[in-house]
């Protein structure tokens, strides 16, 4: 079953085709809502929070726009909401200092890295740290180019900014992640 | 700006294939011939190799399993929700085409055929609409209680 039939099926109410989509998006979803936040239990919240939101608003949702970039959307309001309810400061605003083990670079429990991984891994987790101590603003959008491989048009869309400022947050949060893993690991390739 | 400064300021842009088609390739004309921003547009690759290649976290199962089991409610309840409406409209249209319906009727048995000419208000008219505006605001005061009280109970749920 195609995006496009899953979608239409959801519209009227099918279940089988909410599962479909679960499953297509979860991972993807959830990686989202955790780079936003930093923290598991609130991405989770949030993730419950956004498939709610998906079945009360899915009826709106014009077939003309990209399903992924209204899915992120919707995603990205209730995370900014409830940001600016524990964090009322601006989202703009980078986090100080470099935390100890991100929640954000955990691994689903099961999985163990063979030996030749480990370099790879460490270093995936300390790229993953300085990514979270960019402003949301930032974070986002460099989340949304380089994981979810979103075009920028759609990452304009789910932000509802014009292309300049998607550029700009790209190229700052770029300028910013480098400076960050610079300072803190000199020499290191980031690969 | 210099042409290299310019070109410099697009390397991590060009990384990131954040750059329209003329952009590129100004920044690959250049690259050719400048070999620190060879390398520097390397050094931003290898970044943006790391950012794509970053673990990706999955939620719990359990999350996801609670998470279709809420939107399918939700889902079933938008679909009460549109299912009501639809009834309370028809009841609407029916009650309103019935109040039309009656009134000529009315107006035959209190003056005849004749009285269904006369275009005045009569004692019998007067009380049929004051007894009709009565009952429209009794229904819709109860129909409003009713659906505040639902969106109560929803919200309490």
């Amino acid at each position: 079953m195609g995006l496009e039939s899953e979608v239409a099926q959801l519209q009227r109410g099918d279940l089988d085709a909410l599962s479909a989509l679960l499953a297509r998006y979860q991972n993807r979803l959830y990686r989202y809502l955790l780079r936003l936040v930093r923290e598991p239990a609130e991405a989770e919240d949030l993730f419950q929070q956004t498939w709610v939101r998906v079945a009360e608003k899915i009826r709106q949702y014009d077939s003309k726009r990209n399903f992924e970039a209204w899915l992120f959307t919707v995603a990205r309001n209730i995370a900014i909401d409830h940001l600016r309810r524990i964090r009322p400061e601006s989202l703009d605003e980078p986090i100080p200092g470099m935390p100890g083990e991100s929640p954000g670079t955990r691994l689903p429990s099961g999985e163990r890295p063979v030996l030749d991984g480990i370099m790879d891994r460490e270093r995936s987790g300390r790229l993953a740290q300085a990514l979270e101590l960019l402003p949301v603003s930032q974070r986002e959008v460099l989340t949304l180019r380089f994981e979810e491989e979103m075009k920028l048009e759609e990452i304009a869309d789910v932000i509802d900014a014009p292309l300049s400022t998607v550029k700009t947050r790209l190229r700052r949060g770029l300028d910013r992640l480098r400076n960050t893993l610079e300072t803190n690991y000199p020499g290191e390739v980031w690969q | 700006m210099s042409d290299h400064g310019k070109i410099r300021e697009l390397l991590a842009l060009s990384a990131a294939d954040a750059l329209t088609r003329a952009e590129e390739e100004q920044v690959m004309n250049h690259l050719r011939t400048c070999p620190d921003c060879s390398a520097e547009v390397d050094r931003w690759r290898l970044l943006a190799a790391g950012m794509r290649r970053l673990p990706t976290p999955q939620p719990r199962p359990v999350i996801v399993e609670r998470a279709r089991a809420q939107a399918a409610i939700r889902l079933a309840e938008e679909a009460e929700h549109r299912w009501h409406r639809i009834v309370m409209m028809s009841v609407i249209l029916f009650a309103w085409a019935m109040t039309l319906i009656s009134w000529p009727v009315v107006k035959l048995v209190s003056g005849g055929i004749l009285g269904m000419l006369d275009p005045g208000l009569n004692h019998a008219w007067i009380a049929f609409a004051i007894f009709t505006t009565i009952v429209w605001a009794s229904g819709g005061a109860a129909a409003v209680f009713l659906s505040l009280q639902q969106r109560r109970e929803r919200s309490l749920a």
